[in-house]
């Protein structure tokens, strides 16, 4: 008995360090009044842009797909799902680390990468591309696209729903 | 560490050099740069001759070369640029790059220089 008590134990964290709540922006998903063919353009731009790209994801920090332009049928529902999900991991980081808003994360695996990049507050660009691609070059580019779709998802009117 | 540091600071004392960087041509991205002014921004430029690297090594590969690389060499209006992939076992897949100021530098003191010191780095 005396044993187990000697054992180090986890204590409880101390309260008040968890990051600040936030109220979450109302989701961009299946908002009509979304310029789409301006976006639809500027994500082909940058598939054009840069050889290697299979294609661009955008989506809300919730998670949601706004829209996309894969061609190597990976399902865009889940790209944005992930984009959200290693946008909330780079959160975090900036939080615990008092570094900031997050920016940009990549993935690399044996077979290619996942960049995804911040658009604003409520909006992520995610880029997949293959294991050749220029990812040097897609650093250069792909944050001029994610403030040229920052200016269009601007004046959108947000829905209610 | 050290190493690439003297590396790239030699490049720069080759006469004329303006900027030098070791690049990753796997990836385009830089492991060091040095030199370069306030319109050149040598991070570009390594992305872009990435691509005019990888375009080479495709070419020799299509035409059935069975060769490698030497070396590169872009000729401007005012500048040269040498490009050098790195040959030994540690820099596989890395390239040095120079631009250099066409009326101040003697080329080919400037080439072998180029090679001199790609031979004497070792990551």
């Amino acid at each position: 008995m005396s044993r187990v008590d000697d054992l180090p134990r986890r204590t409880r964290p101390q309260t008040g360090t968890l990051p600040p709540p936030r109220a979450l922006p109302p989701s961009l998903a299946g908002n009509p009044t979304l310029p789409y063919p301006a976006i639809a353009q500027e994500l082909s731009a940058l598939r054009l842009q840069i050889p290697g790209v299979h294609g661009c994801v955008l989506g809300g920090v919730d998670g949601l797909l706004v829209t996309h332009n894969l061609q190597n049928g990976a399902d865009p529902d889940d790209l944005a799902a992930l984009a959200a999900t290693t946008y909330g991991l780079g959160r975090q980081v900036g939080l615990r680390l008092g570094q900031g808003d997050f920016q940009q994360s990549t993935v690399r695996n044996a077979g290619g990468y996942l960049s995804v990049y911040a658009i604003n507050g409520q909006a992520l660009l995610a880029v997949v591309g293959t294991d050749s691609i220029n990812v040097a070059r897609l650093h250069l580019h792909a944050p001029t696209t994610a403030a040229k779709l920052a200016e269009l998802l601007d004046g959108v009117s947000p829905t209610t729903s | 560490m050290g190493n690439l540091d003297i590396a790239l600071k030699n490049a720069m004392n080759i006469d004329g050099a303006i900027g030098a960087a070791l690049v990753d041509y796997t990836s385009g991205m830089t492991l060091g740069v040095a030199g370069g002014t306030g319109e050149i921004d040598l991070t570009v430029a390594a992305a872009g001759n990435t691509d005019v690297v990888r375009a080479k090594l495709r070419t020799i590969e299509m035409l059935k070369l069975d060769d490698e690389i030497e070396d590169i060499l872009i000729t401007l209006g005012s500048q040269y640029h040498l490009i050098r992939p790195l040959s030994n076992r540690t820099g596989k897949g890395l390239f040095l790059y120079l631009m250099v100021s066409k009326s101040r530098a003697n080329l080919a003191m400037a080439r072998h220089q180029l090679r001199t010191i790609e031979e004497s780095l070792e990551l």
